[in-house]
């Protein structure tokens, strides 16, 4: 009874126009936070190296600098001026090995093939891949190395395609065993070792960092010069290259402080690091709107609540003075507004999976992707929790202010 | 109102005035001398006044107060109007878009009190039949005033208020409506108190009061 004088109050319109916009705004927020979701794992992946925006700075060698070597080194004032920089989180030095490195492999049959190497080494927070062997202590004889991935392209691609050699692939280079041997200081040691990674963004060898220290300390230059001794610097502490983390890698300050101290930085890594963060700031902005829209959608159902109950005052007003109370009276919109947003978050969510279903498939045939949509039904049960208490407690608290006038 | 206006009153500006169940009330003033603002204080639908009423004595109530500075909480005061108080307004209150019946319908709910049938045997006493399920928009003033005193009947209460309830009725009309309010306060030993701009005879009042 109370249903049939109440369903007169409304117009299907405001109805529908709070269904609609509701729908859109929740199926963008489902979408967006689904996206993110998805697509988060090739962000980091991508990027681990870079998660800090950290890139490689060097200095640009010209005709003069290769003929004074020193100046391809950074010194202490540069080094202070970059860190005192606003946007430079923190800067790292690439360690050099200050002895002679060798490695060779022993052939069937007596022979050997050996070459001279280098070694530099950076914290273990820069690199991008993190193998299990990855570790040394003073006690093994085994070091890991890791190499530039272009290394292995580039034989690949170009020797071995013009030498008509056969191509290898990361896992097999990854089970050739070799021997290093490091000479200095008048001493030496031989060391097995293995390719146990690839590098896609620091292009040198690597060897741990705390194996580069210690053997630096024992086979290195420095160790044979006198500690009073204060010039010249020892190469290994002088670097050459940086690692530098910025806060904001698409601050517009960075390029500009390079390119004005004719340092060379690498662009790529940091273009990747610019377009991860667009990226995520357009999520953002997108996400943004969408709660926009949710909330104004919202807003639009209570002013009409408003509207209707303040059109039809009397009808409250009567309902109230013959004894109903303002739960009574408020049920019926409750239960409209429920069932309308209900369906709307349920509507959503499968729209929002069904439009999951086309990116994913797209996604995944360019990526290996993981992941599943638990993410976006858990989101609509909160969203549809949030906005129920929301819708219920607006419609009731208008009703009550309404009847309670007097 | 100003307070020349409630000059010679009975019950405001006096220290106290007391309602008694089972007894009947007439009070009797001048359009605009605030018979319909008493009801009101009464059942709680306006607080503008100095002093407080009290309701004490109902055995599912208990006493409860009511003034200016403190209204009545709605459950409290919901209590009062489906447990103890009825009251018939003036304007009627009553829902255009339903029918006579609907109506009685909506208000009974609340309490369960009367069954269907009766009433529509109480609709039959006062409209003819075809009446009661039309919507009250399309009966008449006096017509209405019927289903709005059937209305009042249906519930609980141990005072029923009833605000000019004749104004739109004829003497035989108002005595046929009397007469079942009659029935109905005599069967729940309820008291009445009845507004009207002058004295009537339809009901035997305990006491008359001028406002």
């Amino acid at each position: 009874m109370i249903n049939k004088l109440q369903r007169r109050t409304l117009s299907p319109w405001q109805m529908a126009g709070y269904a609609l916009t509701l729908l859109v705004g929740l199926v963008i927020v489902l979408l967006v936070l689904q996206i993110y979701a998805d697509v988060r794992p090739l962000l980091t992946q991508q990027t681990d190296v870079f998660k800090n925006h950290a890139v490689t700075v060097s200095k640009n060698i010209s005709l003069f600098k290769t003929a004074n070597k020193e100046a391809i080194y950074f010194n202490d004032k540069e080094l202070d001026s970059l860190e005192s920089q606003q946007f430079v989180k923190s800067v790292a030095r690439f360690t050099s090995a200050q002895f002679s490195v060798n490695a060779y492999i022993n052939v069937p049959g007596g022979g050997r093939f050996s070459t001279d190497l280098f070694f530099e080494s950076v914290p273990d927070r820069f690199l991008d891949v993190r193998p299990d062997a990855w570790l040394w202590d003073s006690a093994s004889s085994f070091l890991p190395i890791i190499i530039p991935e272009e290394y292995l392209q580039l034989y690949n691609f170009g020797f071995a395609e013009s030498q008509s050699m056969p191509v290898i692939s990361q896992g097999m280079v990854e089970q050739i065993s070799f021997n290093i041997v490091i000479r200095g200081n008048g001493q030496s040691r031989t060391f097995t070792s293995r390719i146990v990674g690839f590098s896609g963004k620091i292009n040198t060898i690597l060897v741990p960092d705390d194996f580069l220290q210690w053997a630096n300390c024992r086979y290195g230059d420095a160790a044979a010069a006198p500690h009073d001794m204060p010039h010249p610097t020892p190469a290994a502490q002088r670097p050459s290259r940086l690692l530098v983390e910025f806060d904001d890698a698409s601050d517009q300050r960075i390029p500009s402080y390079f390119e004005n101290r004719g340092l060379n930085i690498s662009q790529s890594e940091l273009e990747n690091s610019k377009m991860v963060f667009l990226f995520r700031l357009a999520m953002l902005g997108v996400f943004v709107i969408a709660v926009i829209i949710v909330v104004l959608s919202v807003a639009i159902i209570i002013m009409s609540m408003n509207l209707v109950v303040h059109k039809n005052r009397s009808l409250f007003l009567n309902l109230y003075a013959i004894g109903y109370s303002v739960p009574q009276i408020a049920r019926y919109y409750q239960w409209l507004v429920s069932i309308i947003t209900a369906l709307d978050v349920v509507a959503a969510a499968i729209v929002a999976m069904l439009l999951r279903g086309l990116y994913v498939r797209r996604l995944s045939s360019m990526f290996a992707t993981g992941g599943s949509g638990a993410l976006l039904f858990v989101a609509a049960a909160v969203l549809c929790m949030a906005l129920l208490v929301l819708c219920n407690c607006s419609v009731r608290r208008i009703v009550r202010k309404t009847v309670s006038q007097n | 109102m100003s307070e020349s206006e409630v000059t010679g009153s009975d019950i405001y500006l006096i220290p106290e005035f007391r309602f008694e169940k089972g007894k009947r009330y007439m009070v009797c003033a001048r359009s605009g001398h605030g018979k319909t603002s008493l009801l009101n204080f009464i059942y709680g639908v306006s607080h503008r006044f100095d002093g407080s009423i009290e309701y004490r004595g109902f055995d599912s109530v208990g006493t409860l107060a009511s003034s200016a500075a403190r209204p009545m909480p709605e459950h409290q005061l919901l209590l009062l109007r489906r447990r103890a108080l009825s009251l018939m307004f003036q304007d009627l209150c009553l829902f255009d878009e339903l029918t006579a019946f609907e109506n009685v319908q909506l208000k009974n709910r609340l309490t369960g009190f009367k069954t269907d049938a009766e009433i529509r045997a109480m609709l039959d006493t006062l409209l003819p039949s075809a009446k009661k399920d039309q919507p009250v928009r399309t009966l008449s003033l006096g017509q209405r005033q019927r289903v709005a005193a059937v209305r009042a009947m249906c519930q609980p209460f141990a005072f029923l208020l009833l605000d000019e309830p004749f104004s739109h009725l004829d003497h035989q009309s108002a005595a046929q409506v009397a007469e079942l309010i009659a029935r109905e306060t005599e069967k729940q030993e309820a008291a009445l108190i009845v507004t009207a701009l002058d004295p009537t005879s339809l009901f035997h009042f305990d006491a008359t009061i001028n406002l």
